[in-house]
């Protein structure tokens, strides 16, 4: 059975259609990249799956479960974990306090403490400024922090919006390296909402493209970046 | 300045910030300025006592023990805002801020008439803890023992609160809730569990309030809250909207204001005390229109 699976799933914005009819299954342990140019129905896919946003009709399941038409609390609560676009950190809350709020349906608080001790060693950073202010880490630590505190609700499946948006390409490197690392020590399956084909090309593993809200090719990061499909996908004729 | 000033600033201040808090809180994790919360308190008075029309009450809750009086009245406080939010404000969860605001008056009107179809329109005397009239003697100045107990109470309950906010899983959600609740709702904290739990602890500030109104007053009016409700708003406005600190600090300071004001003007001047009172409060937002402590939550969500 697939992790994740989507099926027909639309999103609508009062006449606008952002994600027309999406269907596709991502495996246990995957990572799934979803690519392609602005207004493509990325983000939109995304809220969509986590419950953000009401999806218009369609289905998503999570292990068989159907998660459509839950509150994104419930969705949260069953396994599933957003790093959204724009990071969306508290930034009154101190460090510590934004990785412990998705804890609070955990009852083995021993694993927490592992769990914190991984996030830690990770991210040192986040060690360090556990007492600050969230809103005074930079934004390369404020992503840090968004993965982190997502990882923190114990997640079978994540989901990330845009990691790399406003960083530089160093941090975005890091950023990337670390979230690898963490998805092969907790066996995580990511879906990654990532702008950039190349930069999915290099981190690896199977990528979705979309366009004017469809998925137009479905294959390996690698093999795009190489092919044409890309032109294809942010030129061809979308229909 | 008369130390007696010092605590007449101080109780009547504190009550305002207790009253303002009751809005602040609600507001905080879901953008309503619940115009109910007057009647929220004038229930709480009422509940003290039996319904009749005579004009002198007869107990009811308010016979009991101290202690049991004040944790049955809390817990009615608690019980009805937290009922209100299940019956009127849930379902309303996804309307505009606007719609809930008026839903929030409705509610009040509501509340009023039934509490003026079971108590009559007369203000009723109410007696409780008289004793706690007497004055004692602190350093030089006379203080009715009341005003010392409403200051300890304040300043222990703001302890506390700020000691659960800091501390209790629940506080630090609401914390979190206040500056972006659909995210904390994708973290896994149930947005029905926060708002209950802010209903909850502003229906037991509305009933402290109500308790030292009508420990202080002698008096059950289905006006009361009205007024009160009208302070603490324009405390949680010049405080900052969403900000917690600010509704208490700019409740605090209206009561300091108000007792000065009351002290220091000339005496044609004083039955005027409250236009001189919202002038300053006009001034003060004039120069900072954002409230004195603008909050991150305040933003409107969209």
């Amino acid at each position: 059975m697939a992790k994740l699976g989507v099926f027909d799933l639309a999103v609508r914005y009062g006449k606008l259609l952002a994600v027309k009819d999406v269907s596709f299954a991502v495996a246990e342990g995957e990572r799934l990249f979803v690519s392609g140019p602005n207004g493509a129905g990325k983000s939109s896919l995304l809220g969509a799956i986590c419950g953000a946003v009401r999806a218009a009709h369609g289905r998503v399941e999570m292990d068989g479960d159907i998660l459509s038409g839950r509150a994104p609390e419930d969705i949260a609560r069953r396994g599933l974990s957003m790093v959204p676009e724009g990071r969306r950190i508290f930034a009154g809350l101190t460090v510590r306090e934004n990785l412990m709020i998705g804890t609070g349906q955990r009852r083995d608080r021993a694993a927490v403490a592992d769990d914190l001790e991984t996030v830690y060693n990770a991210f040192p950073i986040l060690r360090e400024r556990a007492h600050a202010n969230a809103g005074a880490l930079s934004g390369g630590q404020q992503q840090m922090l968004a993965i982190s505190r997502a990882l923190m609700t114990n997640p079978k499946l994540m989901l990330v919006d845009e990691p790399s948006l406003g960083l530089a390409p160093k941090v975005v490197d890091e950023v990337y390296e670390r979230l690898c690392a963490l998805q092969a020590l907790r066996g995580l399956t990511l879906v990654i909402v990532e702008q950039s084909s190349t930069r999915a090309a290099r981190v690896g593993g199977r990528m979705l493209l979309m366009r004017g809200g469809k998925v137009v090719a479905d294959g390996d990061a690698a093999a795009f970046a190489a092919g044409d499909l890309l032109a294809e996908a942010y030129f061809g004729d979308p229909s | 300045m008369s130390l007696q000033l010092v605590f007449d600033a101080l109780s009547l201040g504190g009550i305002y910030a207790i009253a303002a808090l009751g809005i602040a809180l609600i507001f905080g994790v879901m953008n309503l300025v619940n115009f109910a919360h007057g009647q929220f308190i004038a229930c709480s008075v009422f509940a003290l006592i039996l319904p009749s029309a005579d004009a002198v009450a007869t107990m009811g809750l308010g016979a009991l023990p101290a202690p049991l009086l004040i944790a049955a009245i809390l817990a009615f406080g608690a019980g009805l805002a937290v009922a209100a939010e299940a019956l009127v404000f849930r379902p309303l969860r996804n309307a505009s801020p606007v719609a809930l605001m008026v839903a929030s008056f409705a509610l009040g009107i509501l509340l009023q008439n039934i509490l003026l179809v079971a108590y009559g329109g007369r203000p009723k005397a109410v007696s409780l803890w008289p004793q706690l009239g007497s004055p004692v003697q602190v350093l030089s100045a006379q203080v009715p023992l009341l005003q010392l107990l409403v200051i300890g109470a304040v300043a222990l309950i703001l302890a506390g609160l700020a000691l659960m906010l800091k501390r209790a899983r629940v506080g630090l959600e609401m914390r979190a809730a206040a500056e972006d609740f659909d995210m904390a709702r994708m973290l896994g904290v149930r947005a029905n569990g926060v708002i209950s739990g802010a209903f909850a602890l502003s229906g037991a500030l509305a009933a402290v309030v109500a308790l030292v109104l009508v420990t202080q007053t002698g008096v059950a009016d289905v006006r009361m809250g009205g007024q009160i409700m009208l302070v603490a708003f324009i405390a949680t406005v010049v405080g900052g909207m969403g900000s917690l600190a600010g509704a208490v600090a700019a409740g605090l300071a209206l009561g300091a204001a108000s007792a000065l004001l009351q002290a220091f003007l000339p005496v044609e001047a004083r039955p005027f005390r409250d236009a001189f009172l919202y002038g300053l409060v006009i001034l003060v937002l004039l120069f900072r229109p954002q409230g004195l402590f603008a909050s991150v939550g305040a933003k409107p969500r969209v």
